[in-house]
């Protein structure tokens, strides 16, 4: 069994979806190769524990359950830790704003590295080829300038300024337009994605992904929406997500080595990819050797 | 026996047939996943399957006949070189740097395609492959270790046939011959060649699948029983240093190759074509708008477009006019250099790029500037992409490159012979008013260049949008500043007067300088910057080389700032 | 006339309609259905459309469908002018429905593996990934010997018909499951084929093909 980084092993790890789970059912799954079963308690509260012989849909009680891991709940999902967590979960301060759609996309497996799954989720250079007439069509294909720092004081990576030029950026919309992104990597397996929103220019909708590493080659993409949309119904924006996650899939999947290299000198980056690069420094600098190739020391 | 990644072996990957046209094919070869494309021109190509940007499987990709495009990002990839020729997300850039694929040498050969690990052997047919029509049978893929497949194939020979082995993984009973591909280590492709065309061919292909399909079968039991073999572990070799980082801009110094001047032939009247091919193997990658440097026999150095098309390596093709033969350096071409003869020219070079991401290209040519444009229409061209070409030439003045021309998809317009009232009116409504993604290419005599350029500029086109070339440096040089010099590794500060290039100064103090035109059009003296602000004077740097300020012509430009620091 | 496909984006079985409503041209409205993870297929309003729980449901008018295969034959015969999809030919009609059985058994096998992996359904793993393999060979060597022959498609008709719609979505998903394609290379060309119709349209997770080299 691969040995866990500290800092991946003292890290918020999203393991299930909360309304998924219902209380005294056991569900289980896999996280970082470590066998988990997980139920809710007649509160709601979550109960994580590492499985034994428990099987998925079995009933329990969970005030049995003695020997259990940290849990906590956080924007619709069940995080845990095989360490020693922090207090909190990194923020999405918009998520607890009232008036916004927030929903869980579904939890889809891939075959690839949690990082991997990262890495696409921060790049626009794609979004004619694979999210062909959604997010992007050729012609339109240039990635212009934008910014990425690595805020110190945040813990994470920050792209500004990303635009791209979208043939459906909005349901309203009829001609091409350029939309303009805002991503955030606040813990090394999440990404938050800020766009503008169709219905109200003052503020943005938010799409997430957190990934929950279940070996180093394969993940599970739990999606977060939190959306200013009064008229699509939780269905339609399911929807929308699922289509372009399914369209990622194929690619990610055959991407390979399926762990995310940080020797530079694997891969080829353009400038399009500043971003990438950020993320990967950031892992690097950081010791996370779960589910990456580390650099050759 | 066991399977060595570094196996020098060539062993059969395909069939011929497998490889239709714009298909791309999946193989695999010692535990190393391959991509295996024919390009348009009947040309096999056995590529690493991994996009060098991300890792993404090239099969996923699009073979587009010329060029493969990969899935992910829309890079493309030219047909034998491997080398990248377009980056859609930075689509005004010429890719600099010297981004390619890993290739595996290939044969095709007795209706199979051959590849081994790497070149260190020659490839030579089996004994006995010469002077047969061979028949290829209906490859078997088999989960068992390549030994076991080849000593059950042995177990195949008839009584009276004994089996006759031969190198690499082969056996031989009379006119039936078995190659084992080795795909891994626990899983290998059957390959059967019979030695003559069989009289019910279909019949035939069957009766072999049967008796092979019943082999596959006892091998996989077989293999089911045995712990599986660990699969090879094929590394991945790393990318140059160079292109590890993300450098605004890599400018690199171009390598001189020899070329043998192949055909020879007069295009239309007044303008010669020379096809110039390598002495072995394939030349360079090019993109579209691309020239070469041709250094000539007398000492000059000029330069000429490449006219070819996407993929097409095996030698470029220039157009040379004939009429400026009076000037020297067209004259020895157009006069002394013959079919056959060897010439130095440089790598190509990119500074008239074309943007593939246009919802429209307009590209307009005057005379001998068809060159780059008729490259550009024929990428374009390969890629569905819309454009329009008009070709002006002078009454009298026939067509160069018309077949060329008429095979092509798009809309070609030839002027032939407009009086210059009705060039600018033809020019005005061949552009159009401009809208967003719209691209306009010139290429031709001075006047119209400027003609195009004011036309657009009147009909709302952008600069950006404008794109023209130079060959030569008609812009006059403002020598008038006075600054200083620091040569860094030669650790000696120069003052470069008024009226004084900074490669006289130098060359006044003893340094040896290389130089050609010293004019500032062929990048002979191109220098690194390592402090202070340039005032570009040539035209061989593209814009954003020159906004990277980190690099200069010593023989035209000059400084803005008090003092530059170069690396000489 | 007026269909509506009761629709789960990543649902091969859902996408074999659109695919062939698509090449023959025809209008219909979808009611998106929350298979994963919302399981509407289960819901008493969708179990009320079909007992077996089951996507994708088409209602033509007041006429209520469900099974892909069973809809595509519909489809094909109500409204392809043509009669090339779902030729009324006996024999073609019989060749058909054998690669709409075989469609069901690529669904039972590559489509499971898919579930498996990427929805986290309880099934083996092994034991789909083995069938599917067994099937992808029967069918790589059937159109190898078809492409001796000048057969392109599943059936023996110079054109495509519904056996190769059915065929195709769990074939061309088949890596989701961790199914490999690259020992069925007729299998391969063939889905290109596919992909070159026209009026193809794709759905996530299936990329369209370059286009053909056109003859001279």
């Amino acid at each position: 069994m691969p040995s866990i980084d500290p800092i991946t092993r003292d890290l918020w790890q999203v393991i299930a979806a909360t309304d998924e789970i219902l209380p005294g059912i056991v569900e289980t799954t896999l996280l970082l190769d470590i066998r988990i079963a997980l139920t809710r308690d007649v509160d709601g509260n979550p109960v994580v524990w590492r499985r034994t012989d428990e099987e998925q849909g079995d009933e329990i009680d969970p005030e049995t359950i003695m020997d259990r891991l940290p849990a906590i709940t956080g924007y619709g999902y069940i995080w845990t830790s095989l360490g020693t967590p922090p207090a909190e979960l990194f923020p999405i301060p918009e998520y607890a704003e009232p008036d916004r759609k927030n929903m869980s996309c579904g939890s889809i497996g891939i075959h690839v590295s949690a990082p991997r799954a990262v890495e696409n989720f921060l790049d626009m250079g794609h979004f004619p080829y694979v999210h062909t007439d959604i997010l992007g069509a050729e012609p339109h294909t240039e990635v212009k300038e934008y910014d990425v720092e690595v805020s110190e004081e945040r813990d994470e990576v920050l792209a500004t300024k990303c635009r791209f030029i979208q043939p459906r950026a909005a349901m309203s919309a009829t001609s091409a337009i350029e939309v303009e992104y805002v991503y955030r990597v606040p813990h090394p397996f999440c990404s938050v994605l800020y766009k503008s929103c169709p219905e109200d220019e003052s503020r943005r909708d938010v799409i997430a992904i957190f990934l929950q590493p279940m070996t180093e080659e394969r993940c599970r993409a739990h999606l977060l929406q939190s959306m200013i949309d009064s008229t699509s119904s939780i269905t339609d924006l399911r929807r929308f997500q699922q289509t372009i996650f399914g369209q990622d899939k194929p690619i990610l999947e055959n991407q390979y080595p399926k762990r995310l290299p940080l020797d530079p000198r694997s891969e080829t980056p353009i400038r399009a990819d500043k971003s990438a690069i950020a993320y990967r420094r950031w892992l690097s600098q950081k010791g996370i050797t779960y589910g990456v190739i580390p650099v050759a020391s | 026996m066991t399977l060595s990644l570094t196996d020098p072996t060539w062993y059969p990957i395909a069939s011929s047939e497998d490889l239709p046209f714009r298909h791309v094919y999946q193989g695999q070869l010692l535990g190393r996943e391959l991509a295996v494309w024919r390009a348009d021109d009947g040309n096999v190509n056995v590529w690493e399957n991994r996009c060098l940007h991300r890792g993404v499987r090239l099969s996923i990709g699009i073979n587009e006949g010329g060029e493969l495009k990969c899935q992910y990002h829309g890079w493309r990839y030219a047909n034998r070189s491997a080398g990248c020729t377009y980056i859609p997300a930075h689509p005004a850039d010429a890719p600099a740097r010297r981004i390619q694929n890993r290739t595996y040498p290939v044969r095709e050969a007795y209706g199979l395609i051959w590849s081994a690990a790497n070149e260190e052997q020659a490839f030579r047919p089996f004994s006995g492959a010469e002077g047969h029509d061979w028949f290829a049978l209906r490859p078997v893929p088999v989960n068992a270790a390549p030994e076991d497949v080849l000593a059950a194939l042995v177990g195949l020979a008839p009584d009276d046939q004994p089996a006759d082995q031969l190198p690499g993984l082969a056996v031989r009973f009379g006119g039936t011959y078995y190659f084992v591909q080795p795909l891994d280590a626990g899983r290998a492709v059957i390959r059967g060649l019979l030695s003559e065309q069989p009289t019910d061919p279909l019949t035939t292909l069957r009766q072999y699948n049967e008796l092979l399909g019943k082999l596959r079968d006892r091998l996989e039991r077989s293999a089911a029983r045995k712990p599986a073999p660990a699969p090879l572990q094929p590394s991945f070799e790393k990318v140059s240093a160079e292109l590890s980082t993300m450098p605004d801009i890599a400018i690199p110094r171009g390598n001189t190759i020899t070329v043998v001047v192949k055909r020879k032939w007069t295009s239309a009247d007044g303008v010669i074509g020379f096809e110039l091919a390598a002495r072995h193997g394939h030349l360079p990658t090019f993109q579209p708008g691309a020239h070469i440097d041709i250094h000539l026999p007398n000492g000059m150095t000029r330069q000429y477009s490449i006219t070819n098309g996407p993929g097409e390596l095996m030698s470029y093709i220039i157009g040379v006019k004939a009429e400026s033969a009076g000037k020297g350096g067209s004259k020895v071409l157009v006069e002394t250099v013959r079919e056959g003869d060897l010439l130095s020219i440089s790598e190509p070079r990119n500074n008239f790029p074309l943007r593939r991401d246009a919802v429209r290209s307009v590209l307009i040519a005057g005379g001998i500037g068809i060159t780059p444009l008729l490259s550009m229409a024929r990428f374009l061209d390969k890629s569905s992409l819309p454009y329009e070409l008009h070709y002006f030439t002078r009454a009298g003045e026939t067509v160069a490159f018309r077949s060329e021309l008429e095979a092509l998809h798009g809309k070609v317009v030839f002027h032939t012979g407009l009086p210059r009232t009705e060039i600018g009116t033809t020019i005005a409504s061949a552009l159009g008013q401009w809208s967003m993604a719209q691209h306009v290419y010139v290429c031709g005599p001075g006047p119209m260049l400027e003609t195009v350029r004011a036309t657009a500029a009147a009909q709302g086109w952008p600069e950006e949008a404008i794109h023209y070339e130079y060959f030569k440096n008609d812009k006059v040089i403002d020598n008038s500043s006075s600054f200083d010099v620091e040569l860094a590794r030669s650790a000696m500060t120069l003052h470069v007067p008024s009226g004084k290039t900074i490669m006289e100064v130098m060359r006044e103090v003893g340094l040896t300088v290389p130089s050609s035109c010293e004019q500032g059009a062929c990048g002979t003296c191109l220098t690194t910057v390592m402090e202070g602000e340039v005032d570009h004077q040539d035209v061989y740097l593209n814009d954003s080389e020159k906004a990277s300020n980190s690099c200069m012509m010593t023989c035209v430009s000059r400084a803005k700032s008090a003092r530059l620091v170069l690396d000489i | 006339m007026a269909i509506t496909l009761y629709d789960f984006e990543l649902s091969g079985n859902c996408y074999k309609l659109r695919l062939l409503m698509s090449i023959l041209k025809l209008r219909y409205d979808i009611i998106p259905v929350d298979f994963y993870p919302g399981r509407q297929h289960k819901s008493d309003w969708f179990l009320r459309l079909n007992p077996f729980g089951q996507l994708p449901v088409l209602k033509d008018d007041d006429l209520i469908l469900s099974d892909s295969g069973a809809i595509l034959a519909y489809l094909a015969k109500q409204y392809d002018e043509t009669g090339l999809w779902f030729p009324d030919d006996p024999a073609i009609t019989a060749e058909i429905l054998r690669w709409h059985a075989v469609a069901d058994d690529i669904t039972a096998t590559s489509s499971a593996a898919r579930l498996a992996l990427g929805f986290f359904y309880d099934f083996d793993i092994e034991k789909a990934q083995k069938g599917a393999h067994r099937i992808f060979r029967l069918m790589d060597e059937h159109l190898w010997f078809g492409e001796r022959k000048d057969r392109d498609w599943l059936c023996s008709p110079a054109h495509p018909t519904t056996a190769d719609i059915a065929c195709f979505p769990y074939v061309m998903l088949s890596e989701e499951g961790g199914i490999s394609r690259q020992d069925y290379p007729a299998l391969r060309r063939w889905t290109d084929r596919v992909r070159r119709i026209p009026g193809f349209t794709v759905m996530s997770g299936i990329f369209p093909a370059g286009r053909a080299l056109e003859p001279l």
